[in-house]
C-alpha cells in the first residue's frame, strides 16, 4: 500500500518537474562561435571559455582522410597523420615529443575516412608554444625514412596483436566485409599487406598532395582572448601556406547498399564468446530524419534499458552488452548492432536479436517509450558539450559538413516533437529486413552449427593475414 | 614573435589565477546526517544537469575467499529492485526523466554516478535512498544477472591476453592480502555465490555511515540538503564493518609466472609490491610513472617502443590504494619478440633511476601532467563530483583535492630516487610471461 502511493507521488513529481526543465532546456543552446579567418585562408572558430586555464585546439582536413588514399596503399592516410609529430626542420621526433610531454600537453594527429585531425590541448600558459609545435608540423614535417619504418613495424606488429581481441578485430572485419572494395572499406591502421609495400615517398606524396588550409576548419575553445588568439594563430598556424591552389577533395561514391544476406565468420579457435556486428544503410550527416532516427536508436539499442539490452542483457544474462548505434558521414551512413555471448548461445542471441528488428519494422515503438526516448536524448544533451574539446570538435563538425551553428537547436527540437509514427518509420527505412551484412568472431568448431540456421557463411581464418 | 609569446604567456598566467577560483574548497557545502551519511554539496549552473555521485567505502578488498566477486556483483544487482522500487524500475524512470547512469567498483570502493536533469533531482534522491537499504535479490533475476557478469568475466579477462596474465601475475604477486584476486572474482565463485551470502555482505557494507553523496550541478544547496533529510534521514546507521586485518608479509625473493595459450603476441608484465596511496612515497612513485611511461619522450617507451623496437606499446604505474598494492609495468611485446631482452632493458632503466633518480624536466613535466589533469576534471560537473568523492574515500576528506597541486610541487626531487630504491628491489619483483602457443608466431 505503501509502495503504491509512493509510486505515485514519484511519477507526478517527474511529471510536473518535467514540464519545467523542457523550458530550461530549451534555453541551453550550443553558443554560436566567432568566426576568425587566417591570412593563409584557414577559417578557425572561437569561443572564450574563461572558467579554466586551459585551451583547445581541434581541426578537420577535408580530402585528407583515407577515402582519399590511392587504393594501393591503404593506411597512407594514418600513417601520414602519424609522422606528422616524428620529426620537423626545426625538432627531431625525440625533441618534438618531448617538447609536447614536458607541458603535460596533446597533440595528435590522426585519419579518418573523409578528413584528417589535428588535436591540440594544454594549459593555458603553454598554448602558445603548443601552437608553434603543431603549425610546425603541418610546415615542415621530415617524414623521415627511419621514422616511417618504425611506425610501419609498429602498425604491422599492432595488427597482429589486435587479433587476440575479438571485440576490437570484428570491427575491422565488418569494415572490410560492409564496404569491400569501397574507399570506406580502407582500414586507418593499413593491412599487412598494403603496410609492407608502403614507402615513405607514398607518404610525402600523400601530404603533399592532400594537406591545404584552405581545406581544413578549425576551432579554438578555452581561457585565451581573442586579442591574443589571432596574432597566435598567425604567427603559428596562419604560416602555414603551401601554397598553389587547394586541391579537390575526391568524391566519395555513394555507400554499398548490401543486398540478401552477407554473413562471414572468423574462426578464432581459442575464443570463449562470440562477437558480432551487424550492419545496414544509415544516413547522410544533418539528413532531416536524425532526430526521429535517434529516439528510434535509442530505444532500439542505444541506451540500458533499450530492447536489445533488456532482451539480451537484462532478461537473460546473456551478454554484458547489447548496443545499436548510428553513424554518419557526408554521403551516407550506417546502422549497426552490435554484441557477444558465451559460444553456446549465439545462435539463440542472434535469432532473438532478428525478431527484435522484426518487431521495430513491423509494430514500432508504443507512445509512452517514445516519449522516454526524447526526455532521454534531450536530458543527457547538455554534457555532450561541456568540455572545452567536445565544444569545439562539435564546432569542426558542424562547419566542416556545413550544417550552420545552430543545426542542433533545430535537431533538438525534431527530438522533442517525434511521435511514434515517425520512430516507427524510421525503423522501417533504417532497420535491415532481408539486406545486411553480419560478421561474427568466434570459435568456428563450437558455434558454426548454430550459425547455419542463418544462411551459407563465408569462413576465414583469424591467422590469416589481412582481414 | 618571441616577444609577443612571452607576453601572452604571462597574462594568460595572471588571469589563470582568478579563473581557478571558480571552483574552491570553501564553496563545497559539507554535512553529515546522524546516521553517519557524508554529504558534499557543490551548486554549479553551467548546464542544467546535476550529478549525483553516491560512492561506499567496499570494494574486492573487503571480500573472502568463496565470495570473490562479491561487491562488483551487487554493484550490478544495486539496478534489479529495491523496496519501492521493482527490478529493472530504477533504469527505467531514470531514463524517463532524461537521465543515464553508471556504477563501477574497485578494489577499495564502489561508486554509483547519476547524471540528470536538474528537474529529476527529487525522484532520483527517492530511488537512490531507497536501494540504499532494501535491496530485493530477486533470486531469478539473480541468475540472470549472474550469467551477465559472467559474461563480463569472459570478455574482459578470458578474452583477454594481457587481463590474463594481469590475473596470474596479481596472484602470485599478492600472497595473503584480498588484493589476491581481481575485482571481477574467479568464474567459480561468480557461479556459486549464495543469496544469503550475498545479503549478508550487502547489509554490511550498504549502511549510510560507510558512504558519501556527492551533488554537483543545478541544485541550490539549501533545497538539496533538505531533500537528502528527507530521503536519506529515516535510513538506521549499521554496525561499523569490520575492517581489513590481513598485512601482506614481505616478498621474501623473486616470482615467476608462464602464461601458455594460444595467441598472436605474447604478452609481458613485471610489478613490484607499492606503498599504500597515503603512504609519503606515493606522490614520488606517481611522479616516477610519469617519467617511466607518459608520452613517446618517455624513458620506457623510447627504450622499448622506440629505440630497440622490442615492444608496440608500454604503460602501467601505481595502484592507487588504501593498502599496499603494486606498481606493475605492462609491455605490450612484438609478436616474436625476446621477453628476455625486454626484461634486461627494463632492469637497466629502474637501474638508472635507482642510481640517478629522475630529472628536473621529467617532475616539471609531472607537475604540468598534474595541473592538466585537475583542471581537465574540473571542467565537468561529472568530473568535479568524482574527484571530491575520490578523494573522500581514498585519502579520508575532499579537502585534500585543493592542495593536490601545492603537494606535489612540495615534493623534493631526490625522493622519487629514495623511494624507488626502496621498491624495486629483486626480492621485491614479479615476473609473468605469457607465450603464444598455437597460432602464427
Amino acid at each position: 500500500m505503501k509502495t503504491v502511493k509512493m509510486r505515485a507521488r514519484i511519477l507526478a513529481v517527474v511529471v510536473a518537474l518535467l514540464a519545467s526543465s523542457l523550458a530550461a532546456r530549451a534555453a541551453f543552446k550550443l553558443p554560436a562561435p566567432e568566426k576568425i579567418v587566417l591570412k593563409n585562408g584557414l577559417t578557425v572558430y572561437y569561443m572564450k571559455s574563461a572558467d579554466l586555464p586551459l585551451v583547445t585546439f581541434q581541426m578537420s582536413l577535408r580530402g585528407a582522410g583515407t577515402a582519399a588514399e590511392p587504393a594501393e596503399v591503404e593506411g597512407v592516410a594514418g600513417m601520414t597523420a602519424a609522422l606528422l609529430t616524428k620529426g620537423t626542420a626545426r625538432l627531431g621526433a625525440d625533441a618534438l615529443a618531448e617538447a609536447v610531454d614536458v607541458m603535460g600537453a596533446l597533440l595528435m594527429f590522426s585519419s579518418a575516412e573523409e578528413y584528417a585531425s589535428a588535436s591540440a590541448q594544454s594549459l593555458a600558459e603553454h598554448f602558445p608554444k603548443l601552437m608553434e609545435i603543431a603549425a610546425d608540423c603541418l610546415i615542415s614535417p621530415s617524414f623521415a625514412d627511419e621514422e616511417f619504418a618504425k611506425e610501419r613495424k609498429t602498425r604491422l606488429d599492432g595488427l597482429k596483436a589486435m587479433k587476440d581481441n575479438p571485440g576490437a578485430a570484428v570491427r575491422a572485419y565488418f569494415r572490410k566485409a560492409y564496404f569491400g572494395a569501397h574507399p570506406f572499406g580502407r582500414l586507418a591502421s593499413g593491412t599487412e599487406t598494403s603496410l609492407a609495400k608502403m614507402t615513405a615517398a607514398d607518404v610525402r606524396a600523400f601530404f603533399k598532395k592532400t594537406y591545404h588550409p584552405a581545406n581544413a576548419v578549425a576551432a579554438v575553445v578555452g581561457g585565451i582572448d581573442k586579442a591574443k588568439l589571432v596574432p597566435l594563430l598567425e604567427a603559428t598556424i596562419g604560416r602555414w601556406s603551401p601554397g598553389g591552389a587547394a586541391p579537390t577533395a575526391p568524391a566519395v561514391p555513394p555507400l554499398p547498399k548490401p543486398a540478401g544476406r552477407k554473413l562471414v565468420l572468423i574462426d578464432k579457435p581459442d575464443a570463449t564468446q562470440a562477437y558480432w556486428v551487424l550492419g545496414a544503410p544509415g544516413y547522410k550527416q544533418g539528413d532531416p530524419i536524425s532526430g526521429p532516427a535517434q529516439v528510434m536508436n535509442t530505444l532500439f539499442g542505444g541506451r540500458f534499458t533499450s530492447w536489445l539490452s533488456t532482451e539480451l542483457r537484462i532478461k537473460r544474462g546473456w551478454t554484458y552488452g547489447a548496443n545499436s548505434g548510428l553513424q554518419s558521414w557526408g554521403t551516407g551512413g550506417l546502422f549497426t548492432a552490435s554484441s557477444y555471448t558465451k559460444n553456446d548461445t549465439i545462435g539463440e542471441m542472434l535469432k532473438l536479436t532478428f525478431e527484435l528488428l522484426k518487431k521495430a519494422r513491423s509494430a514500432g515503438f508504443a507512445p509512452e517509450e517514445v516519449e522516454s526516448a526524447r526526455n532521454y536524448i534531450l536530458g543527457q544533451f547538455p554534457p555532450t558539450i561541456e568540455t572545452i574539446a567536445s565544444k569545439a570538435a562539435t564546432y569542426v563538425r558542424l562547419a566542416f559538413y556545413g550544417l550552420g551553428f545552430d543545426f542542433l537547436d533545430g535537431y533538438l527540437a525534431k527530438v522533442q516533437s517525434a511521435t511514434p509514427a515517425e520512430a516507427k518509420d524510421v525503423a522501417v527505412k533504417l532497420i535491415p529486413d532481408a539486406d545486411f551484412v553480419l560478421v561474427v568472431v568466434g570459435k568456428a568448431s563450437e558455434i558454426k552449427t548454430q550459425l547455419d540456421k542463418l544462411g551459407t557463411w563465408t569462413v576465414k581464418k583469424i591467422t590469416d593475414p589481412d582481414f | 614573435m618571441l616577444k609577443k609569446l612571452v607576453f601572452s604567456v604571462l597574462a594568460v598566467l595572471a588571469s589563470a589565477s582568478l579563473l581557478a577560483a571558480a571552483f574552491r574548497k570553501e564553496d563545497i557545502k559539507v554535512a553529515k546526517l546522524d546516521n553517519g551519511l557524508k554529504i558534499l554539496i557543490y551548486e554549479d549552473h553551467a548546464i542544467p544537469n546535476v550529478a549525483l555521485y553516491t560512492f561506499f567505502h567496499v570494494g574486492s578488498r573487503n571480500e573472502r575467499t568463496g565470495i570473490t566477486g562479491v561487491s562488483h556483483f551487487i554493484e550490478h544487482m544495486m539496478f534489479n529492485g529495491s523496496g519501492k522500487f521493482g527490478p529493472g524500475e530504477f533504469d527505467r524512470r531514470m531514463e524517463f526523466a532524461g537521465g543515464s547512469n553508471n556504477a563501477f567498483t574497485g578494489d577499495d570502493m564502489t561508486g554509483y554516478t547519476d547524471w540528470f536533469p536538474a528537474a529529476a533531482l527529487e525522484p532520483m534522491m527517492a530511488m537512490e535512498a531507497d536501494r540504499l537499504q532494501g535491496l530485493l535479490f530477486d533470486p531469478k533475476v539473480l541468475e540472470s544477472e549472474r550469467g551477465v557478469v559472467a559474461s563480463e568475466r569472459r570478455m574482459s579477462v578470458e578474452n583477454n591476453n594481457d587481463a590474463i596474465l594481469g590475473e596470474n601475475v596479481r596472484a602470485t604477486a599478492i600472497m595473503a592480502h584480498p588484493y589476491h584476486w581481481d575485482v571481477i572474482g574467479w568464474m567459480s565463485d561468480i557461479q556459486s555465490w549464495k543469496r544469503d551470502d550475498i545479503l549478508a555482505y550487502y547489509k554490511t557494507y550498504y549502511a549510510p555511515n560507510n558512504a558519501v553523496l556527492i551533488l554537483v550541478g543545478d541544485v541550490e544547496r539549501a533545497k538539496a540538503l533538505d531533500l537528502i533529510k528527507k530521503y536519506y534521514g529515516g535510513i538506521p546507521a549499521g554496525p561499523p564493518p569490520p575492517p581489513v586485518t590481513t598485512v601482506e608479509p614481505p616478498q621474501q625473493g623473486p616470482k615467476q609466472v608462464l602464461v601458455r595459450k594460444e595467441a598472436q603476441a605474447p604478452s609481458f608484465t613485471i610489478v613490484f609490491h607499492a606503498p599504500a596511496c597515503t603512504s609519503p612515497d606515493y606522490r614520488p612513485l606517481s611522479i616516477l610513472e610519469s617519467a617511466l611511461f607518459n608520452g613517446e619522450s618517455s624513458r620506457l617507451y623510447k627504450r622499448l617502443v622506440r629505440n630497440e623496437q622490442l615492444a608496440i606499446g608500454v604503460g602501467g604505474g601505481m595502484a592507487e590504494t588504501i593498502d599496499p598494492q603494486l606498481f606493475t609495468i605492462d609491455v605490450r611485446p612484438r609478436p616474436g619478440a625476446d621477453l628476455a631482452k625486454i626484461e634486461a632493458a627494463v632492469d637497466d632503466e629502474l637501474a638508472k633511476v635507482k642510481a640517478d633518480g629522475i630529472t628536473e624536466k621529467e617532475f616539471q613535466k609531472a607537475l604540468n601532467e598534474v595541473r592538466t589533469a585537475f583542471y581537465g576534471e574540473l571542467q565537468t560537473i561529472a568530473g568535479k563530483a568524482g574527484q571530491l568523492g575520490h578523494y573522500e574515500i581514498y585519502y579520508g576528506g575532499f579537502e585534500k583535492l585543493f592542495t593536490v597541486m601545492d603537494d606535489y610541487a612540495a615534493i623534493k626531487l631526490p625522493q622519487v630516487k629514495d623511494a624507488a630504491r626502496r621498491i624495486f628491489t629483486e626480492n621485491n619483483k614479479t615476473v609473468g610471461r605469457l607465450i603464444p602457443e598455437g597460432g602464427s608466431k
